[in-house]
Formats: C-alpha cells, structure tokens, sequence
C-alpha cells in the first residue's frame, strides 16, 4: 500500500516537474530577448508591425510600465503625437503609484527575483519622459501643453535628485535645454534663462560620464539671454565649431529644430553566475545568482547636416543616454548584488528545509529535492528591463530660416564620414522669430 | 448528502457573486457640488470655486455702473486668450463658460462670439446668403463688436519634497478696454492645497 502510494505521489511530482520545465523555463525569458522582435521591426521603419508585436508581449501587471514607454515612443515615430502623450502620461502617473513602496513587491524581489518588482523606470528614464511629451506637443504646435510639461519635469528632477544627490548625472541637462527653447516659445525669457543656465551646469556636471560639454548652441542661448546687449553676439556661429545656430538674430527669420532619435539605447543581459554546492544535500545542488550587465548598441550616425540651399547646420550630441544608463547600472549594481545574494542565502534553507522533510520519502522524496532544486534555479532571473526603445544618444542641429515654407535635407554621417543615408522633409513651415521642429529616428546600425 | 451538496451550490454561488461583483464596473451618481478630491490636482472643485468668485466679484464690480452711465449701454464683452501658466493640464473652459454664462443671464453684460467661434458662424451666414429665404437671411457686417475683453491666466507655485507637496493655485482674469486698453476688473481666485502621497501601497 506504501509503496502505491509512493509511486502515485512520484507520477504526480514528474508530471509536476514535466510542467515546470515546459510552462514556467520559458516564461522566464527575460524580458530584453522578448523585445528584441519590437527593436527589430521599429530598426526597419516597420512601426505598424513593432506595434503588433509589443502588443504581443502582453506586457501587463510588474512590466505595464514598460508598454506605456514603448508604445509612447512607437506612437511618436509613427507621428501620432496625441495618442503617444497617452501613454506617456499614463507612465507618468503609474510613476507617480509606483513612488510608493510596496512590501510585497520587495519581498518578492528578495524570496524570488527583482522582477517582481513593479518597473518604475530608471530615474534617467523617468526624465526623458518630459522631453518626448514636449516635443509631442511641439511638434502638434501646442507650445502652452509643452510648458507645461516644462514646469512639471522642474519639481520631478528636484524630487530625483533629492533621492540621490551624487547623482549628478541626473541633472536631466538635455531636457533642461528643450525647456528652455519651449519657454522662448511661450514667451518666458526669465524662465528660459534658469532652464539654460540650469542645463548648463547639468552638461558640465555629467560630462564626466557623458565624455561631452556643454553644446555651443545652448552657450550662444544663455549667452543672449543673460547679455542681451552684448557685442559677442555678433560673433558668427560657425566659428564655433561647425554647430548650428546661426547667433545673428535676424527678425525676419525663425529656425528649425532637428531632433534624431540615433540608434538604440543600451540593452540589459543576465550574467548568470553558477557554482555546484558540494554538499547539495544541505541546499540547492546549484547556487546561482543572476545580475544584470550592460550591453551597449552600436549608434550608426556620427553626425548629421540640416541643410536648405547654401544654407547648413550641423548636429551636435545633446544626450547620450548609453553613458548615463551604464553610470546609473553602475551605481546601482551593489544594492542588487546585496539583494541578490540574500536571495540565494534564503532560496538555499527553503530547498534545504525542503529535501530534510523529503529525505524518508524514497523516490518521491528525490523528486522534491529535484523540483525544489530546479525552481530555485529557475527563479533566479536578472532583472533586465529597462525603455527600450530610447535612443542611444539623441542628436540635434539648429537651421536658422527665413519665415516660410521650406524643403529640408538631412545627410546622415557615419563614424568613418561616411554618408549612410539622405532623408528630405518637405514643406517644414517657419514662422518669424519661432522655432519649427522637427524629429525623426535611425536606428538601424548598417 | 443531498442537504451537503446543496450547502457546496450555496457556498459556490456566494463565492461566485462576490468575485463577479468584484470584476463589475459600478457607478454612483453625486452631486456636482461634492468635492472628492483624489490625486489632489486641479479638480472640478477648483474650477467650481473659481466661477463662484470670479461671478460674484465681477457683476458686483462697477465697472458695469461705469460702463452704463458712459456708454447708455450694456457692456459687450468677448473671451480672449486665459493661459495656463501652471504646471498642470488644465481645461480653464469650465470656469469661462460659468462665468459667460452668468454675463449673458444676468442681462446686464452682453457676450459676442470668440475668435473660435465666430467662424463658423460667419461660413452658415454666407451660406444663408445662398440659401436661406430673403425673409430669414442674415447680413453681414452686422455683427455687435465687443467693448471689453476677458482675458487671463492660471499661475501655480508647487513646494515638494519627498512625498509630500504644497500647490498654490493662483486665477487672475481681467477685463481690458478694447477702446483704449484700459484694465477695468480685475479678478482674482487663490487655492491652497497640502498633499501627502502614500509612502506604502
């Protein structure tokens, strides 16, 4: 009788495990090879189709906040700017939910993995968000809705910052500098002025990370606004360095704002690390820990040329979102390697304390020890979610124009100088004294 | 055995009700004047308590009186451009529309057409002109200009820190003389609001 009921109790347990292995290994892929079908379509100009396959995903519940960001940039390729401000306002107040902290979730993250945590996006993330909603709404020509945003993302940096105050990296310097030029188009000069000199110091205090200073463009901007008179003004801009904003004020003419998404940001893996418990009895027959490592995607434009007629600008880098992923991962990975560590310490004594009430069990009891040793193993997963669809760094070039309808052409530039590709956009309407802009991706690395 | 089965149905029935009930979406009616504050952002009821201030000062102004004893007639006024300066998406037409309503309905403050509006109503006119009987058509050029214009902004100054935040809203609108620009009201509607967010979910 004991041993039907032995064999009975071992049929269900190898159906069990039979289970495990085929429902439970493969939905702990991790989520950076699930998106990678979405970077790959969105790579391809295919936004439609990248669109289907994120929907696909089913990101949903710990990873909603991940479907919000990614569609909200899919949505802004595709040029659906009210329908891409959707979703970045619900990330926003997902954020705004997730700034709470919940005990279970943090439970969860040291009895099973990190991803059950609830993704609240990474604080470098968190800021980009203003800037994609504000180029939205100034690319809808909703120049109010976009400072807005401007005076939001003020008290979201300052709360950011507050948090981590070594952080300088996340002086959110590139979005100071687009709060500045949507603050001009409202007509807040003062207001203007404190974002510029803000992004100033936010581009020199990061340029330990990033490897850049602060672009010429934003200097010529904070240099006419807090000299207004000055006699520098008239010195041209290109001796500046190739760079594009034409300092001479002329009242006739408005600008052009070029804004390119370059490349594909940076890409979490797992770096799993195993090692065989010589005495398995006494816990898992495998100790692992899984820690994310960072994987950075090649950026295919080196430099781009907005140009009319004889009249041309050059791109500078205004934000290199690889630089300050790989600093903050950086920062953050003893915290994780902490967690990680107390997980395998407790995922240990559970399958201990597992194969000790098994032992008399008999191949039953074998069994248990197996399923318990093979979900530990399983559940030990990095977390390896972040935006993924942010650009590697973001490039930006300044036209100066007179007031009209104009043609533009973009040659985008390799590392080696040379030409990748040639793009127009047509019909790009300059105002007198406003700024028109414009955006466009390339993120395919061929 | 029979009683027992019954008593599973129940049991299956009650835990069934309770979970459906969980997954319907339920709505309750309340009235417009209940204030619920939820996110502790700009609300109905902030928009409610700035028509209320903005209709009481500015039909017991006098600068209706003025407009009278000068002009024999009743001010016309149009909506011109409120900004929102604060940090919020906040449609200021709710408050607008309250406070044009309670122009036109008191009688003594005549409201012309906006900017936005007028155009449409000035493509039915030369419609009318092609189609409408002579008896009903409509001229142009007969349209009431307006003698003042209402104009404004909505300013925010948020103090935060942490999970906690203080927002001051601040509602100016005023009422400029299109003759010679002259201002002749001026309102103004402050809010304060202490907000503590959650620091467990």
């Amino acid at each position: 009788m004991l041993s039907l009921t032995i064999n009975w109790l071992g049929r269900q347990l190898f159906g069990l495990l039979a289970l495990l292995a085929v429902f439970v290994l493969p939905g702990c892929a991790t989520y950076s090879v699930g998106i990678a079908n979405v970077e790959h379509e969105t790579s391809e100009r295919n936004v439609a189709a990248a669109l289907k396959a994120l929907d696909k995903l089913k990101l949903s519940g710990a990873d909603q906040m991940l479907n919000y960001l990614n569609k909200g940039t899919l949505l802004r390729f595709q040029g659906d700017y009210a329908a891409s401000n959707q979703q970045f306002e619900s990330a926003k107040r997902l954020m705004e939910m997730l700034s709470a902290t919940s005990v279970a979730e943090q439970t969860g993250s040291v009895m099973v993995n990190d991803t059950m945590k609830a993704y609240e996006g990474l604080g470098n993330e968190q800021l980009l968000v203003y800037a994609f909603k504000e180029l939205n709404y100034l690319q809808s020509g909703n120049v109010d809705d976009a400072a807005v945003e401007a005076r939001q993302f003020d008290i979201k940096q300052r709360l950011i910052a507050e948090k981590d105050t070594s952080a300088t990296y996340l002086s959110g310097a590139f979005v100071r500098y687009l709060n500045g030029m949507v603050y001009e188009e409202a007509g807040e000069s003062d207001s203007a002025r404190i974002d510029y000199r803000k992004a100033v110091d936010g581009y020199a205090a990061q340029s330990g990370v990033t490897g850049f200073g602060v672009p010429a463009a934003l200097k010529a901007d904070l240099d006419r606004l807090e000299t207004p008179h000055a006699s520098s003004r008239a010195v041209p801009a290109r001796k500046l360095g190739q760079v594009a904003m034409q300092l001479q004020d002329t009242r006739d003419n408005g600008e052009v704002v070029f804004i390119l998404h370059n490349g594909l940001g940076p890409s979490l893996a797992e770096n799993n690390v195993m090692v065989l418990n010589p005495n398995p009895q006494n816990g898992s027959t495998i100790l692992s820990v899984a820690l994310p490592k960072f994987v950075q995607r090649p950026v295919p434009v080196a430099r781009f040329e907005l140009s009319e007629g004889s009249q041309s600008a050059s791109s500078e880098i205004v934000e290199d979102v690889n630089a300050i992923a790989r600093k903050s991962l950086d920062d953050r990975l003893p915290m994780i390697t902490g967690r990680a560590v107390a997980r395998l310490v407790v995922k240990n004594a559970a399958v201990k304390e597992t194969k000790k009430k098994s032992e008399n069990a008999g191949a039953a009891g074998l069994l248990i020890g197996l399923v318990s040793d093979v979900g530990a193993f399983a559940s030990e997963r990095a977390d390896t979610r972040s935006w993924s669809l942010l650009p590697g760094n973001i490039l930006l070039a300044r036209l100066s124009l007179p007031a009209g309808t104009h043609n533009l052409k973009v040659n985008f530039y390799g590392s080696n100088g040379n030409i990748l590709a040639t793009r127009d956009y047509t019909s790009v309407k300059v105002r007198a004294g406003r700024k028109a802009f414009v955006s466009d991706y390339y993120l395919k690395a061929n | 055995m029979i009683a027992k089965k019954k008593a599973w149905v129940m049991v299956a029935a009650v835990v069934a009700a309770v979970i459906l009930a969980g997954c319907s979406t339920q709505v309750k009616r309340v009235g417009v004047e209940e204030v619920r504050d939820i996110s502790g952002t700009w609300n109905d009821t902030d928009s409610r308590l700035v028509s209320e201030e903005m209709i009481r000062d500015s039909l017991s102004g006098g600068w209706i009186d003025r407009f009278g004893m000068t002009s024999k007639k009743a001010p016309a006024v149009i909506i011109g451009n409120i900004r929102n300066l604060s940090q919020e998406h906040i449609n200021t037409n709710t408050f607008v529309n309250d406070l044009e309503r309670a122009f036109v309905n008191s009688g003594r403050v005549d409201v012309v057409a906006s900017k936005n509006e007028r155009g449409d109503i000035r493509e039915e006119r030369v419609d009318m002109d092609l189609n409408a009987s002579e008896a009903s058509r409509k001229e142009m050029g007969k349209e009431a200009g307006a003698d003042f214009m209402l104009i404004g902004s909505i300013n925010t100054i948020i103090d935060a820190s942490d999970s906690e935040q203080v927002r001051f809203y601040q509602v100016d609108l005023t009422l400029v003389s299109l003759a010679d620009n002259r201002k002749a009201w001026n309102g103004q509607k402050k809010l304060k609001k202490d907000i503590k967010n959650a620091k467990f979910r």
